[in-house]
């Protein structure tokens, strides 16, 4: 599905990616550890699209097509999710609007019928009620005034919604108590399907202990430095990325 | 003096005996008396601190227009037009005002007067708004002008505690080229309500000089919703001067989309306590459209409420303007006034002028006052992108968000629903144009 080849990127003129090489296929999860500054969070926003990323060598080619010449639109249309690791608050903006907006787009370009408000209404509220998420929330202004776990279900929900082929959890964990990650992972685990990749990007183990991985990569200055299976996350929670370091 | 400035006061000097009223002779003292400052000031230009940003003497210089004449022919209710279709689906009175002119008739109920301006002057109420001035400023010296040509426009007056049935709809339609000198006199008795919308619409190359006087005598409610959407080659003064007895409330909110150049004025004095006033808008301009807002709320006495917000939109190589004081006199202790403009650019070329200021001297009242100029910020463009939204459903998404705040102002609902649609389809033709 995902298969990113030699992929080096700058940002303001500094090289981050220094050659990644990373295949993902459907039906898998792969999870991408590595410490702070590793080049974790510029793989996820490159991979959605985001300006200010130069790709300054090697390819990323998703479902046959190159990524990188896709608009960020048009590859969420296309079926790329990115979980926000700081998801944008948007006053003014109400969820529920936003989500219609979101899933009618992805739903044309599918070539499916746009739905009409009471079929969308039932569909959110389907989809919101595992995460928690409650009418009054979605009658607010898009992340404006969240908590930091309503954000992250807000997230899971729009990635429930929009049912993509590739998504990519950007630090889901971050800013969690127990509770929230435990709704946050029932979510992203009922999503799990043969025809679904994911990557879900931590600094922690914490995580992969309730959205288990098929495959653990190890990030470190811009490059994948190790790769394993499950049992190399217990593995770095214990020695920690120092012999990583540079 | 300008040359256009010297036609008008060729104009008085013919015209002053066909005027409306012209045989009332205070009026004619008062007329004579405006036009004689008016000749003193001339047209207002940007050396005047009131008029920083907007140069009305040499805006009208170039258009070089004539006195309107009367349009002879029939002229049906343009209900297509968006500033007038956005009331559309609302139970209401319409009346329209052709050139300045009241056509046809409406069927108000018990307490309720509206007659042309010529039939109502001869009325004491009348000639105490007149002979009102609300505001001494730069700003309201311009009101002479309108004074002294006055001859289209209506009085409206509503008894002691009557509310009116429904809402008034009162459409401007400008048929010919030439200046129209349109003055409203509207008189809210004690405990009388009423909400008025106006659509200002119109062909061609002319100048609306629009202005109300208003009163509300105690207890007594306004909401004014008003949509400019003059013709693109039109020159557009709106002036509301208002005095706010106790405990009255007035809601005023313009949505400004048309015109080359246009200036909305609000005057508001409180001159009674427990009164509150509600100063809003919206404007939204593209190509080289100039458009200015210009509103003082003068708290002449203790406990009164002022909030005022203007947001705008400029596209384009467009300009906008927001100039706006709250006085609080010495002894107006309790004041709370409040006042804020936003403005999105979403071009490099355009550009916004804003000038917020308070001048208090009281020690026990509440006032606030901000001002803030950006552009769509991207970070937001992104993140919606990233769910699938195209970039110019995006922008719009985040426009009208941007405007919703000054929409969530208008409290009369429907007509909140007809300026959000009014103002969605501004920016898709805008987005079509430049896409």
């Amino acid at each position: 599905m995902l298969e990113i080849k030699n992929l080096h990127a700058t940002v303001g003129g500094k090289e981050i990616l220094k050659g990644i090489d990373l295949t993902v296929n459907a039906g898998e999860i792969h999870a991408i550890m590595g410490p702070n500054g590793s080049g974790k969070s510029t793989l996820s926003y490159l991979l959605s699209g985001r300006d200010g990323y130069d790709v300054t060598e090697g390819s990323v080619t998703y479902k046959g097509q190159d990524l990188l010449a896709l608009s960020v639109d048009a590859r969420a249309v296309a079926g790329v999710f990115l979980a926000f690791q700081y998801p944008i608050e948007i006053p003014g903006v109400t969820t529920m609007t936003f989500l219609k907006a979101a899933l009618n787009a992805v739903r044309k370009a599918r070539g499916e019928e746009e739905l009409d408000a009471p079929r969308f209404l039932k569909k959110v509220r389907e989809k919101a009620k595992p995460l928690n998420i409650a009418d009054d929330m979605l009658k607010r202004a898009l992340n404006v005034g969240f908590s930091g776990g309503e954000k992250k279900r807000a997230e899971i929900l729009q990635m429930a919604l929009l049912e993509p082929a590739l998504a990519i959890l950007d630090e889901t964990d971050s800013g969690l108590d127990i509770d929230a990650l435990k709704v946050v992972s029932d979510g992203v685990n009922a999503l799990r399907s043969p025809d679904r990749a994911m990557i879900v990007i931590t600094h922690y183990q914490r995580l992969l202990e309730y959205i288990v991985p098929d495959v653990v990569h190890v990030l470190s200055e811009g490059r994948i430095v190790r790769t394993g299976g499950k049992e190399l996350a217990g593995e770095l929670e214990r020695t920690g990325y120092a012999e990583f370091a540079a | 003096m300008t040359d256009t400035a010297r036609k008008f006061i060729e104009t008085y000097e013919r015209e002053r005996t066909a005027l409306p009223a012209a045989d009332l002779g205070w009026l004619k003292a008062h007329r004579d008396a405006a036009m004689k400052a008016f000749a003193k000031a001339g047209l207002p230009h940007r050396r005047l601190e009131d008029w920083r940003y907007t140069d009305l003497a040499r805006v009208l210089d170039k258009a070089s227009l004539a006195p309107m004449p009367l349009h002879k022919g029939d002229v049906s209710v343009p209900d297509a037009q968006a500033a007038v279709r956005v009331f559309g689906g609302i139970d209401r009175h319409i009346v329209t005002i052709v050139n300045g002119q009241l056509r046809g008739d409406v069927s108000l109920p018990d307490g309720v007067s509206l007659l042309p301006l010529s039939d109502v002057l001869a009325q004491p109420w009348a000639r105490a708004l007149v002979e009102t001035r609300v505001s001494k400023t730069q700003a309201a010296d311009i009101l002479a002008l309108n004074t002294g040509l006055m001859r289209g426009g209506l009085g409206l007056h509503i008894a002691k505690g009557v509310k009116l049935d429904k809402p008034l709809h009162l459409i401007y339609l400008v048929a010919d080229d030439g200046a129209v000198h349109l003055r409203n006199l509207i008189q809210l008795e004690e405990g009388a309500e009423a909400t008025i919308y106006e659509s200002f619409v119109g062909t061609g190359s002319y100048f609306t000089d629009h202005a109300t006087s208003l009163s509300l005598a105690e207890d007594a409610r306004l909401t004014q919703i008003r949509v400019q959407d003059e013709a693109p080659a039109a020159i557009h003064l709106a002036t509301l001067s208002a005095t706010l007895a106790a405990r009255t409330y007035l809601s005023s909110f313009t949505l400004s989309l048309g015109s080359a150049l246009s200036r909305g004025q609000t005057f508001v004095r409180f001159d009674g306590e427990g009164a509150e006033a509600h100063i809003n808008g919206a404007t939204a301009l593209k190509g080289r459209q100039h458009g200015d807002q210009f509103c003082i709320t003068d708290h002449a006495v203790p406990h009164c409420t002022s909030a005022t917000l203007f947001r705008t939109v400029l596209d384009d190589a467009s300009t906008g303007v927001f100039q706006g004081r709250v006085i609080v006199r010495p002894h107006a202790q309790k004041t709370d006034g409040r006042q804020m403009t936003n403005a999105l650019l979403l071009s490099r070329d355009a550009a916004m002028n804003a000038k917020p200021e308070l001048e208090i001297y009281a020690d026990d009242v509440q006032c606030a006052h901000g001002s803030t100029i950006g552009e769509l910020n991207s970070e937001a463009l992104f993140y919606l992108r990233s769910r699938g939204i195209d970039e110019q459903t995006a922008r719009q998404l985040l426009i009208s968000a941007f405007l919703d705040e000054a929409f969530k102002t208008v409290p009369d609902e429907p007509a909140r629903e007809g300026l959000r649609e009014l103002a969605a389809d501004w920016f898709r033709l805008t987005e079509k144009e430049s896409a």
